[in-house]
Formats: structure tokens, C-alpha cells, sequence
């Protein structure tokens, strides 16, 4: 005697996560895998940015701090010159 | 009598007295004694008369006038005890019973009153002789008449009184009582005719006639007999009249009037009884004041107004209409004017039946609750009753009582309880607009729930699912509580009056009847009169004590709702969130938002997924396992932002390899569509619906991933131990025993003990024939069983949650506790609050406290006697 399983459906339940080494934002303190505090919506709506130096930030976080430095923006968390990650 | 005369006269005039003047007096005075007495016992002869006149002036010119009146008073007086009184009493003493019938009772009144009458002549015959005596006339200009009538009227009342049988009052009430039946019997049958109209002229003037003819109170001799036009030719209204008329005029004044009175509240009150019986979806108001109109005040119209005194002062009455006699002037069937007498009485009668009514719905208030909304004509009459009668007190006395004895008892289910409260406000909100009152009666009720564990989740069910929430309630089904108290605001807003109101008025009209978030803090001055309306969410958030606590459970709830999902449909739970939002503020509800937007996200990236990624060079439809791979057809995934999601239980799962790889294979293509975010997978959560082929049947079942990857352990081997299936499915072994036990309820596995005793050995059924459980599955795979997740839940609960994040706290108060011996809640609460200022800051409220601290009890690391904790010894 043997019984066959048929599958119709797996609906599975998974988290999203950020891929970065840190959890919080560096600017906003707030976790990534939450939004900066201009946002509602995480994830796409709130995306996370990476410099050069390899530093994340959320993208709405980074963008005032460059937009807020008068002459050129250095990086909050390690002082090298900020240069978005190409 | 020889007392009278010495008081009278001055022995000084005796002597003076002339031996025939003496003479002349003895003679003259045996004489009038004579007279008086064949006059008195003379059975209506009056012929002695003339002489009777002659004998009084002689005396009188003697100066005996007092000595005249004494000794006729004074006969009358004997007289009457004698052929009046004992002869009236003799006919009552015939029966032991009050009821003596009609008959005898008429017949020994008018006996009575024909003596009475008779001796009444008599003594205007003296009265006549006295004024006619001329030589007294110009010295003593006062009339005589009163003076002797009143003497005459106070011994025929004394005679009576003091003689006075034990029953008659009985007697005269159970005549009245008798009257009253008839009159209402006659009127049942006699709707109100419109042929009187001509007559009102008529008895307009025969009653104004009657009431110039009326003299003093008690003696009106007059004939004047105007009946009620109802009554025209009425025997009955006449005899009535004619019965209080000759009681009157015996002295029986208060007497008869407690006597028809009483008679009238008690057919009153039986009326009431009869009327308001068990049925409170009608309203029984009107027909009680009809009733009031067309029987006790019908009667007592036609009696006052036989007596004369029926018509009113014109403008004089109309001051004392009665309050709820909207349309004078067509409110008494019939009669013009009421007087006031009449209207005295009608506020009389519609005060005691509309006390009479109000007690009888406040003693069955809790059942008129539990009926309602199909009971509202009741608590419309009840309403008005309390207008009237402003005893709302008795109702919150007598509610509060028969909620303690009836709902607030170990037996009422929460669910219960939460809906007799919601039906309470909405109930009492009609007779209380203020609130003044619901808030006494709905004290209890919340204290008591407070008490409960699971109250504030059967207020969250009841708020927000319309499957069970008003299952009760005719005609409601399908809709949640929120989803009624939001369509009951939006008709109020539409029909908000637009004259009353000014804009701003109106704005913070609309203001008030949206929930404000929190009462405690707002300010009692500023929204005085905005807060006067009965706020049902307001009312029921106040249970639980604050909104957040709410919105929390809810949260949990919505979370394992939507992690049991199969679909993305997430219509209701979108409008659910709209409606708190309206009521809650939209910050309050963000974390649940990002939920629902979860899954609208959830539902676009899995198309996508599905749509791109590379499908492997197989085929087959369906996911028939056996063969390594499964179609990822079969695979849908809802992505949660856990952050902010209640904290979720995650539990290790080996999930059979086809569907690991899919699991894997999914998240890769997440990882390359959403660089640079990844996919952690829960793989305890979720739903699977599968089905079992047998060699006759085929089964299907909606099961969690754990039931699905232990039962799919079996294709390959029939038989495993606890030990070893555990393993392979990759859970503790306490847990798939406890899990495995849905499998053993349908008849698919079966348990049996191992050579190891702490080792169960589970096999598949061969055949499902002998089990007796699958008399619902006769091969027809359309049955679907849906794994039932009772104590398994995705979602850490509330309690859990607060207990995690208040053990921190549980050091500091037993150190307190230490230190103090004994503390109070708010202190507790006031000292952490202090005190525990960083890290992590006490932000708990006084329930989480209570709660917390009720933990520490029944896990008896605390006691609490009279309101304080202790350290348990
Ligand atoms: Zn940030
Ligand atoms: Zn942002
Ligand atoms: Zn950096």
C-alpha cells in the first residue's frame, strides 16, 4: 500500500531583509529594514544607497545630508569623501 | 335642656317674670314641643306647621329663641339617630360580605337621604319662623340659617360616624370599583361618535346654570343634574352622580372621595398590567392614555359635572394642562373645556400609570435589553416615562442588580457579556442622551471584564470581524461593529440640521461624535459640550483602558489572519483599517498598514517571480513529488516587512527537499529582481493544500507546512518512531507529538507505543474503512479538511509580548516590594514610572501592570489581598 501526495499549492511566508552589515541607518537611527522618517512605506519605497566606502544610509537620509553640506559631502560614518557606490 | 337654659338666660330676667308670663311660657313651650315632635315623626305632614310658627314667635317674645333651636336641633338630632342612621346601618348588617349588591345599596342611600331631606324642610320651617319673628328682626340682623343648617349637618355626620360599621368603606369602594368595570366595559364596545356636536350649546349652559345655582361645598340642594353629553340618558353615570351626591351630604365627603379614587388607580394599575403585558415591540403608551381619556376620566368628568363642577374658569385652566396634552381642545373627547378639577386628576392618573408603566420595564429592563433593537418601542415608552416621572434613578438601581445576578457570572460567555453592553448603550442612549446614567450602569459591566483574559480579544472580534460579531442581532449578520457604528455616524452626519447650526458649531458637532483618542488626557473644560452624546467606541475602548492595547491585539490578529492566507484577497481587512483609521487616527494604524501593503506587494513581486524565473526543462502540471522537482507553479509567498509585524514565532522546519529547492530557488530570483535585498524564509508559516491518494479515495487537506512535511515523511516509508520522524521533519520532539495529533484525528496515521516506551511508533492507515472517521470523505475529493490551528498560532500573542517585555521590571518590583512589605497598584505603577527612566523606559499602562503583576501571582510569586501586592512567603 502506498499513497501518493499531490501538492496543489505552498504558500510560504518569508522577511525581506536589506543585505548590509549594519541594521540601523547611521543618519536617522532607524533601522533599514524600516524607513528613514520621511517615509511611510519600507523597502522599495525607501530604498538604501552604498558609497564608496562601502557605508549604507537610507537613500532619502543620504541625499539631505549631501544636499544639506555646503561644499563637498563626506561620508557620516567614516569622513572619506562621499562618492555614491557605481 | 335645663342646662340650655340657664347658660342661655340671665336669672336676673326670671325674676322679673310674672306669674302668668311663667304660665304663658310653660304652656307655649309644651306646646312647641308638641308640635315638633307630631312634625318630626309626622312621616311628611306639615300641617302642623302654622301652629309650630305661632308657638316659636311667643316664645321668642319671651327671649327663649336659643331655647327654641336647642330643643328642635336636639329633637332632629334623636330623631335621626333614631329613624335615620340605625334604620341605614340595618341594611348593610344583612350581609357579611362587602359586595352587598347594587340594589340594597341604592335603596338604603335614598332611604336615607329622603329622611335627611324631610328633616331639612323641617328645619327651614323653623328657620321661616324664626326670621319671620318681627319684633328680633331689626336687632338681630343676622341670618339664622346657616348657623342651624351647619349644626344640623355636623350631628348628622357625628350620628354616622360614631355609628359607623367597620366595613363601609369596603362597601363603598367595592361599588365604585363595580361602576368603573361597567363604565369600561360599555366604553370598549362604544368607540367616540361624532353625533354630540348640537348638544354643546345646551349643556355650555345648563352647566353654567349649574354652577351659579351651587352654594356651599357640602349642601347643595339644588336639583341642577346636568349629565355628561356621553352619558345623556345614562342610568349608570346618573347613579353614580346621585351615590356620591347623597354620600356628600351625609357627611361622607373624604370618605367617597379615597374611596372612588382608590377604585380608579387600582383599575388603573390592572389596566396598565393588562396592557403593557410581555411584548416589547409594541409601544403601549398611547393606548394607556387613551384609556385613561375614554374610561377614569370620562367618569369622573360625568361626575364632577354632577356635582357642578365641571366647568372650567375659562383661561384660569388652561395653565394647568397637563404637559403632554399636545392638542387641548380635541384631547378630551367631548368636552370643551376641562375644568380644573379634570385636568388636576388627568396629571394625577398619567403621573401614576406612567409610574406604574416605568416600574414595570425597568423590573424586565434586562430582557427589553437583550430584545433589543426589536424591543425600541418599549424603551421609547420607558423614555417617556421618565421624562415624566425623572426616577432614573430606580432604573440604574434595579439594572445594575439584575446585572450582577444575570450576566456577571462565571457562566456568561465574554462574548456575551461585550454584546448585552453594546446593546445597553445603545439602548440607553435613547432614554439617556447625556450619558449620565449609562455610565453608572456600564461601571460594573466593564469592572467585570476588566477581570476577563480574554476580553479584549472578543472586543477586536467584535469590532472588526462581521462573521460572528453580530450573530445575534436580526438582520445584521455580515457586518462588523465598526462597520454599523460608522454607517449610524455617517447618517447622523447627513441629517445634522442645517438651520439650528452654525458652521462652526456643526464642525465641532461633527468632531464630538468621532472617538477623541484618549479622555483622560483631554481637556474637561474644552469639549464639555461636545462630549455630551453617548460614544459607543469610546464606551467600549474604555474597557481595556486604552486605544493602543486595542490596536495592539488587533494587530496581532490581522497578522496571524493574514499569515494564513492563501490568496492575497485582502478586501475586508483594507475597509476594516479604514474605519479604525477614521476612528483611531491614521498613526495609530501605520504598522497595520504596512501589513495590508505587504501583501498588495506580496501578491506583485510573486506574479513577477513566477513570471521570470527560469523554469527548470520539466513540465509536468501539478506537483506530483516522487520525482525530484515540483513545478514552481505550486509556490506563492507572501513577504512580510518584519519590522513591523508582531514578533513572529519561529519554529526550525525541514521542509521536504522538492519544495526546499523551490523555496531557494524563489528567494534567488527575489535576490536578483531586488538587489540588494534577500528573502529569509519562515518556513513553519504559510498553508498547504494537498491531497492524499489512496488506492479508493483521494483526500484533500488545507494543513500548516509542519502537517504537510510530516505526512509527506510516509510516501517513502510507512512506518517511523517519534525519534526519528522528528528529526527528519527537524522539530523537538514534544512538538510533533502534539502536532502529529491531526493526522491521528483523521484517520491517516496511527499511533502505537515503540520497544522504546518514550518512543511512539506511527504508521500509515492502510485502509480507511476501519477507522470510522472518514464517513464524510467517501472518495469525493472535492472535501476539503482544513487543518484546525487551535493553540497554534504564527503570531507571538499580546500577553507573551508583554510578558517578554515587562520582565524586565519584575527585579525592581520585588526589590520594592521587599523594601515596602506591601503596595498598591498606582503606586507600583507611579515608583516605576519614576524611577525607570532609561533603559528600557517604563511606557506601560496601569492594565499592562495589573496584568503583568496578575502573571506574577498565578505564577505565585506574588499575593494580592485588599487591593495590595505582597512577596509570597
Ligand atoms: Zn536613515
Ligand atoms: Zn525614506
Ligand atoms: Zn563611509
Amino acid at each position: 500500500m502506498k499513497v501518493k501526495i499531490l501538492l496543489f499549492w505552498w504558500h510560504a511566508v518569508a522577511a525581506w531583509t536589506w543585505d548590509a552589515q549594519d541594521e540601523t541607518c547611521g543618519i536617522c537611527r532607524m533601522a533599514f529594514d524600516g524607513c528613514c522618517p520621511d517615509c511611510k512605506l519600507p523597502g522599495d519605497d525607501c530604498p538604501l544607497i552604498w558609497g564608496a566606502c562601502n557605508h549604507a544610509f537610507h537613500l532619502h537620509c543620504i541625499l539631505k545630508w549631501v544636499n544639506s553640506q555646503t561644499s563637498q559631502a563626506h561620508c557620516p560614518m567614516c569622513r572619506r569623501e562621499w562618492q555614491f557606490k557605481g | 335642656m335645663a342646662d340650655s337654659i340657664s347658660s342661655t338666660c340671665n336669672l336676673g330676667f326670671l325674676d322679673t317674670l310674672s306669674e302668668t308670663s311663667i304660665h304663658e311660657i310653660v304652656e307655649s313651650y309644651s306646646a312647641f314641643c308638641a308640635a315638633t315632635e307630631t312634625l318630626l315623626n309626622g312621616a311628611g305632614d306639615l300641617s302642623v306647621g302654622p301652629q309650630l310658627v305661632s308657638h316659636v314667635h311667643r316664645l321668642c317674645s319671651h327671649g327663649l329663641e336659643s331655647l327654641v333651636r336647642d330643643h328642635f336641633l336636639g329633637a332632629l338630632e334623636r330623631t335621626f339617630e333614631k329613624d335615620g342612621a340605625s334604620k341605614f346601618w340595618r341594611h348593610f348588617e344583612a350581609h357579611d360580605d362587602v359586595s352587598i349588591g347594587e340594589q340594597v345599596f341604592y335603596n338604603a342611600l335614598e332611604e336615607i337621604s329622603l329622611e335627611k331631606q324631610y328633616q331639612e324642610k323641617c328645619l327651614l320651617m323653623l328657620v321661616h319662623a324664626l326670621q319671620t319673628y318681627g319684633g328680633r328682626r331689626s336687632r338681630d340682623s343676622d341670618d339664622v340659617s346657616p348657623e342651624l343648617f351647619a349644626k344640623y349637618q355636623l350631628s348628622v355626620s357625628s350620628i354616622l360616624m360614631a355609628t359607623l360599621p367597620r366595613k363601609f368603606p369596603d362597601i363603598l369602594n367595592w361599588y365604585f370599583k363595580g361602576r368603573l368595570e361597567e363604565l369600561s366595559t360599555i366604553m370598549a364596545g362604544d368607540e367616540p361618535r361624532g353625533d354630540e356636536d348640537e348638544d354643546d350649546r345646551d349643556d355650555m349652559e345648563l352647566d353654567e346654570k349649574c354652577r351659579v345655582s351651587y352654594r356651599s361645598g357640602q349642601m347643595e340642594i339644588d336639583e341642577c343634574n346636568p349629565q355628561g353629553r356621553f352619558f345623556d340618558n345614562n342610568k349608570l353615570v346618573n347613579n353614580i352622580g346621585r351615590v356620591v351626591h347623597d354620600l356628600r351630604s351625609l357627611g361622607f365627603t373624604s370618605m367617597t372621595e379615597d374611596a372612588y379614587a382608590s377604585a380608579i388607580f387600582l383599575f388603573l394599575k390592572d389596566k396598565v398590567h393588562d396592557l403593557a403585558g410581555d411584548d416589547y415591540r409594541i409601544s403601549v403608551l398611547e393606548s394607556i392614555k387613551r384609556w385613561i381619556q375614554a374610561v377614569p376620566l370620562q367618569f369622573l368628568h360625568a361626575l364632577l359635572a354632577y356635582l357642578g363642577d365641571s366647568v372650567s374658569y375659562e383661561s384660569a385652566s388652561s395653565g394647568l394642562k397637563s404637559p403632554l396634552a399636545k392638542c387641548p381642545a380635541s384631547f378630551y373627547p367631548g368636552i370643551d373645556t376641562p375644568s380644573e378639577g379634570l385636568v388636576r386628576w388627568q396629571l394625577r392618573l398619567e403621573y401614576f400609570a406612567y409610574e406604574t408603566l416605568q416600574d414595570l420595564r425597568i423590573a424586565k429592563l434586562f430582557e427589553i435589553i437583550v430584545d433589543y433593537p426589536d424591543s425600541s418601542p418599549a424603551i421609547e415608552d420607558l423614555k417617556q416615562c421618565l421624562e415624566y416621572t425623572g426616577q432614573h434613578s430606580k432604573l440604574v438601581e434595579s439594572f445594575i442588580s439584575a446585572l450582577q445576578y444575570r450576566l456577571l457570572t462565571a457562566g456568561a460567555s465574554t462574548n456575551d457579556i461585550l454584546h448585552q453592553y453594546v446593546s445597553t448603550i445603545k439602548a440607553l442612549r435613547t432614554i439617556d442622551p447625556a450619558g449620565v446614567f449609562l455610565e453608572a450602569v456600564g461601571e460594573p459591566i466593564r469592572d467585570y471584564l476588566r477581570g476577563r483574559k480574554d476580553t479584549i480579544k472578543c472586543i477586536v472580534t467584535m469590532l472588526t470581524d462581521g462573521t460572528g460579531a453580530n450573530s445575534n442581532v436580526s438582520g445584521n449578520t455580515g457586518d462588523s461593529l465598526l462597520e454599523e457604528l460608522n454607517r449610524d455616524e455617517e447618517s447622523q452626519e447627513n441629517i445634522a440640521p442645517e438651520d439650528d447650526f452654525h458652521t462652526d458649531d456643526k464642525q465641532a458637532w461633527i468632531n464630538a461624535s468621532r472617538w477623541e483618542p484618549d479622555p483622560v488626557e483631554a481637556d474637561p473644560l474644552k469639549g464639555s459640550r461636545n462630549r455630551r452624546k453617548v460614544d459607543i467606541l469610546g464606551m467600549i475602548v474604555g474597557i481595556i483602558g486604552s486605544q493602543d492595547q486595542l490596536v495592539n491585539e488587533y494587530r496581532v490578529m490581522l497578522a496571524e489572519k493574514l499569515l494564513n492566507k492563501s490568496d492575497y484577497d485582502i478586501d475586508s481587512e483594507i475597509r476594516t483599517l479604514e474605519l479604525l483609521k477614521i476612528h483611531f487616527g491614521e498613526n495609530s494604524m501605520q504598522k497595520c498598514e504596512i501589513m495590508l501593503n505587504d501583501l498588495i506587494g506580496s501578491k506583485r513581486t510573486n506574479t513577477n517571480i513566477k513570471a521570470t524565473i527560469a523554469q527548470p526543462s520539466h513540465t509536468d502540471a501539478g506537483g506530483e513529488l516522487g520525482d525530484n522537482r515540483v513545478s514552481m507553479d505550486i509556490l506563492d509567498a507572501t513577504i512580510i516587512s518584519s519590522n513591523f509585524w508582531p514578533p513572529i514565532q519561529e519554529e526550525s522546519l525541514n521542509v521536504p527537499g522538492p519544495v526546499d529547492q523551490l523555496l531557494s530557488d524563489y528567494a534567488k530570483r527575489f535576490n536578483e529582481i531586488k538587489t540588494p535585498r534577500k528573502l529569509l524564509w519562515k518556513k513553519n508559516l504559510g498553508t498547504v493544500k494537498l491531497e492524499l491518494q489512496f488506492e479508493d479515495r483521494e483526500m484533500q487537506f488545507m494543513v500548516a507546512p509542519l502537517h504537510a512535511a510530516i505526512v509527506m515523511q510516509f510516501q517513502d516509508q510507512k512506518s517511523w518512531t517519534s525519534k526519528d520522524l522528528a528529526a527528519a521533519v527537524g522539530v523537538p520532539i514534544d512538538i510533533l507529538n502534539r502536532r502529529i495529533n491531526f493526522w491521528i484525528s483523521k484517520g491517516i496515521l496511527a499511533e502505537s507505543l515503540g520497544e522504546d516506551t518514550d518512543d511512539h511508533v506511527f504508521t500509515l492507515m492502510e485502509g480507511m474503512i476501519d477507522t470510522g472517521k472518514n464517513t464524510a470523505n467517501d472518495g469525493n475529493c472535492e472535501d476539503l479538511i482544513v487543518g484546525d490551528e487551535e493553540g497554534e498560532s504564527s503570531v507571538a500573542s499580546v500577553e507573551d509580548q508583554l510578558r517578554k517585555e515587562m520582565t524586565v521590571y519584575e527585579k525592581f518590583i520585588l526589590g520594592m516590594l521587599t523594601n515596602f512589605g506591601s503596595m498598591a497598584l498606582d503606586r507600583i505603577h507611579n515608583t516605576l514610572k519614576m524611577f525607570c527612566i532609561a533603559d528600557p523606559t517604563y511606557d506601560k499602562t496601569l492594565q499592562q501592570l495589573q496584568s503583568f503583576l496578575s502573571g506574577l501571582v498565578s505564577e505565585e510569586k506574588l499575593e494580592l489581598r485588599d487591593g495590595m501586592y505582597f512577596l509570597k512567603k
